[in-house]
């Protein structure tokens, strides 16, 4: 009895947490009506409509490429200037740490959307809009990615580095084949957390792209939302084409992400 | 001798370091510090729309105009803009919070096909502001009747894009608080039960305290994220909304940069933002030192 009763909440809740989703589906398959219903007709479902929208948008492929290429460029270049970057801080002693420390942390508190106007005008006047560079360079250096891995390197006992001076490693085969292999898991949270908000952005994208075939999907789906607004088949069915590759990420690396974030948060 | 091989590492490590550091300090100078250091500027100047220099002193005229100080042109109300963020702010954080554990208490029972129940909870994480922001603005669509006015009406229209926010936020609140619930010994819900202590009760003495490192670090990221909102104000409102009550302060800003080439005013709108958050983080940075930590 008590056990139904769980059951009954969970379903409930799942479902309650699902609708938006299942309601966005149900609109993509229910053909081009300007009345759609709550749910469709199970007789009547139109799956055609993921290949339409490739039709109706040709732009839409392009807007995936650049997304993915954007995606992992930022990731793997924050993973190498972060890594470089933690390196020195964690483990070095050298004049003007805590200045360099103070740096870090200052970049920290200074929003995003605080630097975005002398940014835009930064990247307009290199002639950087319409092209991959703008949507990459400048998320290239992260405070969040450097204290992140900071922290993981902290934890490499201080045995393994004077065995690895004494026999005579040098300091950057230190780093690249004990440090980097040994922190792999806080390396994979770092990658996992800058692919999924370098995928997300919208803002920046927005202003730096005038161009159509420079968008990402997410400015893409929004302005395909805006001259679809007759039909509603199209727009849900794009949404749902761009939604699947961090789907994808997040259940391949979900535990990871969560045991890195939460390390400090959990654990105390 | 190891000691000796410290001394002689620090001495090396000088000039190395900052070959490691470069990169990013470079990044930082040019995308971080003297962007910001810009804005600083601008906002005491009135900005020249084609060059974008500074052109003539204008004090502190903008920062008077955002906190409604002296005269308003227009009728603006841009101290407004602020207290729609707090408003956004306190609508959706609580919710987040409360609805992710809600639901990770739920989802902590060990039973049968627990798993899929947890991927479900889990999977607003996976979904963008913006595509969710899309999803949403067809929910509220007029032509579906089922919230019709919901972002029309002025009453409801921030209300509106904070559920919508609520949602995208519950599945990394949830994940993260489920984390938490797990890192709990087993042996203190034991020994509660023993004691006899009800449901209830093991919730307020046991649970919720140890929880609470990981209720600030979710009451940390989804507040500075609230203020930072605007992919969901573009996409689902595309205004200051019905009778300006969903202008927040990143929208506010994106308007006098974006649409009214404003340079120097939204370079003040820049540094209040930056400020607000600022305040916020060392409130949170002293709450740090009062939770339970065992």
């Amino acid at each position: 009895m008590k056990k139904a009763l769980l059951y009954g909440a969970l379903t409930a809740t799942a479902f309650a947490v699902l609708f938006p989703l299942l309601f966005s589906l149900s609109l993509a398959l229910q053909g081009e009506t300007v009345s759609p219903h709550l749910w469709p007709d199970p007789t009547k479902l139109d799956f055609g409509v993921f290949a339409q929208v490739f039709r109706k948008e040709p732009l839409l492929g392009r807007w995936m490429l650049n997304s993915w290429v954007v995606s992992v460029a930022v990731t793997a270049g924050q993973l190498l200037v972060s890594i470089l970057a933690a390196y020195p801080l964690a483990l070095f002693q050298f004049r003007g740490k805590s200045v360099v420390f103070f740096l870090f942390l200052a970049s920290f508190m200074v929003p995003w959307e605080s630097t975005i106007l002398p940014n835009y005008l930064t990247i307009a006047h290199w002639g950087w809009k319409d092209s991959y560079q703008a949507l990459i360079v400048p998320f290239l250096a992260t405070g969040f990615g450097i204290f992140l891995l900071r922290q993981a390197f902290l934890i490499v006992p201080a045995e393994l580095r004077e065995a690895a001076d004494m026999e005579g490693c040098g300091r950057s085969r230190f780093l690249w084949s004990i440090l980097v292999p040994l922190t792999k898991p806080a390396l994979a949270t770092l990658g996992i957390w800058a692919f999924l908000n370098t995928w997300n952005q919208y803002y920046w994208p927005l202003l730096v792209v005038d161009n159509p075939v420079w968008r990402t999907t997410q400015v893409g789906i929004t302005a395909f939302r805006s001259n679809e607004i007759a039909s509603y088949n199209l727009p849900m069915a794009a949404t749902i084409v761009v939604l699947l590759p961090t789907v994808l990420v997040l259940f391949a690396g979900q535990k990871q992400l969560v045991e890195g974030l939460t390390a400090g948060a959990v654990k105390g | 001798m190891g000691r000796m091989s410290v001394v002689r590492l620090s001495r090396k490590n000088d000039a190395a370091a900052w070959v490691y550091l470069a990169p990013a300090l470079v990044l930082f100078a040019l995308f971080t510090f003297w962007p910001f250091l810009r804005a600083l500027q601008l906002s005491f100047f009135l900005v020249d729309r084609n060059s974008f220099e500074p052109a003539k002193w204008f004090g502190l005229g903008y920062y008077a105009r955002i906190f409604n100080l002296g005269e308003t042109a227009l009728g603006d109300d841009w101290v407004r803009s602020i207290v729609t963020t707090f408003q956004f702010t306190l609508m959706v954080v609580p919710l987040t919070l409360v609805g992710a554990l809600a639901l990770a208490l739920l989802a902590a029972t060990k039973i049968k096909g627990i798993g899929v129940y947890r991927t479900i909870f889990t999977s607003s994480l996976a979904i963008s502001l913006a595509s969710a922001a899309v999803i949403w603005s067809l929910i509220y669509s007029p032509d579906l009747k089922f919230f019709d006015h919901a972002l029309t009406d002025k009453h409801s229209a921030l209300w509106a894009v904070a559920a919508m926010t609520v949602w995208t936020n519950l599945g990394f609140a949830f994940i993260v608080l489920l984390a938490g619930i797990q890192a709990i010994p087993k042996d203190l819900w034991e020994s509660a039960k023993i004691d006899g202590a009800g449901p209830r009760r093991t919730l307020w003495r046991i649970t919720l305290p140890l929880l609470s490192p990981t209720l600030l670090f979710l009451l940390i990221t989804s507040t500075i994220g609230s203020f930072q909102a605007f992919t969901q104000f573009k996409v689902l409102i595309d205004s200051v909304g019905p009778d300006q009550s969903t202008n927040v302060l990143v929208y506010a800003l994106f308007t006098a940069f974006w649409t009214e080439n404003n340079y120097g005013f939204a370079a003040a709108l820049s540094v209040v933002l930056f400020a607000l958050l600022l305040v916020l983080s060392l409130v949170q940075y002293r709450l740090d030192g009062r939770v339970h930590y065992q």
